[in-house]
């Protein structure tokens, strides 16, 4: 059984960070567009441990740390967000909110 | 301390009265013209006490040109610029002073039977302001503060010309009578230019005494000139002051007897060291206040309301006043400025309260007869004509023929200077006949309702007539001594001034004779022309002048030029904005993407160093 190798995290970390944009970029529902920002942010996450231990520092950690912080407050906020758009508007589909358009 | 309490003391009135006058506005009630009234009349009765009381003091001081001066605070001071306020009586300005302070406090009283229906706080509000401004003008000790007295009273005067603003017409004779000042004005802040630069000091004293470069001298004594004929109503800016009749018959009395047309006098008298180092200046002064005088007396003849015949009799009577300054006798021509300060008060003031007995009618064919009904209004102003005729021994006989005589025999004389103010004389003597004989003589011409209550004015209205009628009898003895003193003093001709008197009264008598002829009998009525047609000429010429250089920019160069400039930059924006509106979607998938592959260019310009981000 061969060791976890650095590179081999920076592929996976690349494949959720990649997912995570896709499903952003494509899907209609605003819950799951939150959903897939939560992943990019956890695909990065990733890299920062990868490149911690390929640099032997523990700044990547730190970065990590900040980032889970930020991102339980993003999706707190962006959630609510959702909740009074969708009140208003009675709707989640990105498509149809296009009210700051002209 | 007195001085400065003479300039303030109108000042203090102006204050009262506006206060007064809002005071009431607030209250909703019309302010009592006899209140406002006495408050302006007694700060000119006390401004004119405080200025006998400075004329003393100057009198009994010792030296050749005894001055008082009083300074208050530095006014400006930068750099080389130091300019004191501060105010200086000598003897030039005390004759101003006493004529502004007197015969502006006897027409402040006037005003208020002359303004008691149809007057207001206002009104006394601005003779005082234009009063106050006035003795700034006179008293200033530099040319700056002059100044600021030269446009105070072109403001009060355009406030007051414009006092019945109600009437189109008014409004516009005051903006006439403004806008022709001000090309005047323009004059006297160049002169300030070049005194500053040349001789380093606006200090009225310290230029007099200035020797300037001839060629300078002679720029700054016409951009002087040009300023005074404005003011004075001179050749070629006068056509202001016919106009200017549209304001309240007292004003007319005030603006242009005492105060605001002598200022031109004052300030060539005051410069006149200055003025005199330029022959030339001299000449075109002559020439064109002997023109003017000519010019005026020819038009009075021709007109029909009471007020423009005096109007331009004033001008007629600067004009004399211009060439005894052209031809080096300053002091003639202040002399002058006295005695037709009484005079011509008495005259304005007589038309007015003729025009008052009749309801505002003022059309000399329309009067007659009225020596029986006035008869104070008749003798005081007979006082009048005989002055404005110089017929012995009224004032104008003295400083008239002064004028005369110095026109012949002083260092700058010509014999077509006297020529002309002759032959303006003799003209002044048919049409003060003219106008004399058409309202007091003959049968009566008033139409029924005008005719129904002729009434003679109120003793408020009378007194000043009857005071100045004295000032007009006596007022040339004053000036009897120098008048004798000059006339032996220089031995350029051998004209005697007995000469000059003789054919003086000889002028008078056959004007007067003329005149008394052609108006005794049956009356034509004459329509009121204007033989020059100034007031066209320049519609046409400058008017025209205007309004078609204003077109030309108003289509080449606003339409064709500017209003091109913003269409093709209004184009510009719109069509920019038109091309990025299609990149807001609304959609926020869609700026993602677009973040997305501009993050991605990004990249690709790091990593492959384009544009130099790579290094």
């Amino acid at each position: 059984m061969t060791m976890l190798e650095p590179w081999m995290m920076l592929v996976v970390s690349l494949v959720i960070f990649g997912v995570g944009l896709f499903g952003l970029l494509v899907r209609k529902n605003l819950l799951v567009m939150l959903m897939c920002v939560e992943l990019m942010l956890n695909g990065v996450n990733l890299s920062f441990v990868a490149f911690s231990k390929i640099h032997n520092s523990l700044d990547g950690h730190l970065a990590v740390l900040f980032v889970m912080t930020v991102a339980a407050a993003e999706s707190a906020v962006g959630l609510g967000l959702v909740i009074a758009l969708f009140r208003t508007l009675k709707t989640v589909d990105s498509d149809q909110i296009q009210i700051l358009r002209d | 301390m007195i001085i400065t309490l003479l300039v303030f003391l109108p000042l203090l009135g102006f204050a009262l009265n506006a206060f007064y006058h809002f005071n009431s506005a607030a209250r909703k009630r019309e302010p009592s013209v006899w209140v406002a009234g006495l408050i302006a009349s007694s700060a000119m009765v006390a401004a004119f006490v405080c200025a006998l009381i400075a004329w003393a003091r100057l009198k009994g001081s010792a030296g050749v040109g005894p001055v008082l001066e009083e300074s208050l605070f530095s006014w400006m001071n930068l750099g080389a610029l130091h300019v004191e306020f501060g105010y200086r009586f000598d003897r030039l300005s005390a004759a101003f002073t006493l004529v502004i302070t007197g015969v502006g406090a006897l027409i402040h009283f006037y005003s208020i039977g002359y303004m008691e229906n149809r007057g207001s706080a206002r009104y006394f509000c601005y003779l005082n302001l234009f009063c106050f401004m006035m003795l700034n003008l006179v008293l200033g000790s530099s040319l700056p503060q002059v100044f600021l007295g030269w446009e105070g009273v072109g403001l009060a005067s355009y406030l007051l010309i414009g006092f019945w603003s109600k009437e189109m017409a008014n409004i516009a004779a005051a903006q006439k009578a403004f806008l022709m000042n001000r090309i005047g004005d323009l004059g006297l802040l160049f002169a300030m230019f070049i005194a500053f630069k040349f001789a380093g000091t606006l200090d009225l004293a310290r230029l007099a005494g200035f020797e300037f470069r001839p060629d300078v001298a002679t720029v700054f004594g016409l951009l002087i000139f040009l300023a005074c004929t404005g003011k004075s109503a001179q050749i070629p800016l006068f056509t202001w002051l016919p106009d200017a009749m549209a304001g309240p018959t007292p004003v007319s009395a005030l603006i242009h007897a005492a105060t605001m047309v002598t200022s031109g006098i004052y300030l060539l008298a005051r410069l006149n060291p200055v003025i005199s180092q330029s022959t030339t200046v001299l000449l075109v002064i002559s020439a064109v206040g002997a023109a003017t005088a000519l010019m005026a007396a020819i038009t009075a003849c021709f007109q029909s309301d009471i007020k423009k015949v005096l109007a331009y009799s004033t001008i007629s009577q600067l004009g004399f006043m211009f060439a005894a300054c052209g031809v080096g006798a300053a002091e003639a021509g202040v002399f002058h400025v006295v005695t037709h300060a009484f005079f011509k008060a008495l005259l304005f003031l007589g038309a007015g309260s003729v025009i008052h007995a009749l309801s505002g009618t003022q059309d000399v064919f329309k009067m007659g007869g009225l020596r029986k009904r006035l008869p104070f209004t008749f003798w005081t102003f007979t006082a009048g004509w005989a002055a404005i005729l110089g017929l012995f021994p009224f004032s104008g006989f003295f400083s008239k023929d002064m004028i005369l005589h110095e026109a012949l025999v002083a260092a700058h004389g010509n014999p077509w200077v006297f020529g002309v103010l002759a032959f303006s004389a003799l003209l002044t003597a048919f049409y003060m006949t003219r106008l004399y004989v058409l309202v007091f003589f003959g049968e009566s011409r008033l139409s029924e309702e005008a005719g129904s209550h002729v009434h003679e004015s109120p003793l408020v209205m009378i007194l000043p007539l009857v005071i100045l009628a004295v000032a007009s009898l006596a007022g040339g003895w004053f000036g009897v001594p120098v008048h004798l003193e000059t006339a032996h003093g220089e031995g350029a001709s051998s004209v005697s001034p007995a000469v000059i008197m003789a054919l003086s009264l000889l002028i008078a008598g056959v004007g007067a004779f003329l005149g008394y002829r052609k108006y005794s009998g049956t009356i034509q009525v004459e329509a009121t022309k204007d033989p020059f047609r100034v007031d066209e000429f320049y519609g046409a010429v400058v008017g025209r002048g205007v309004k078609s250089l204003a077109s030309f920019f108003g289509r080449y160069l606003e339409d064709g030029f500017f209003q091109k400039i913003l269409q093709v930059s209004g184009a510009a924006v719109d069509l920019g904005g038109n091309l990025f509106k299609t990149v807001q979607t609304g959609s926020a998938q869609g700026y993602l993407l677009m973040m997305v592959l501009a993050l991605l260019g990004l990249m690709f310009g790091l990593v492959f160093g384009v544009n130099g981000y790579g290094n």
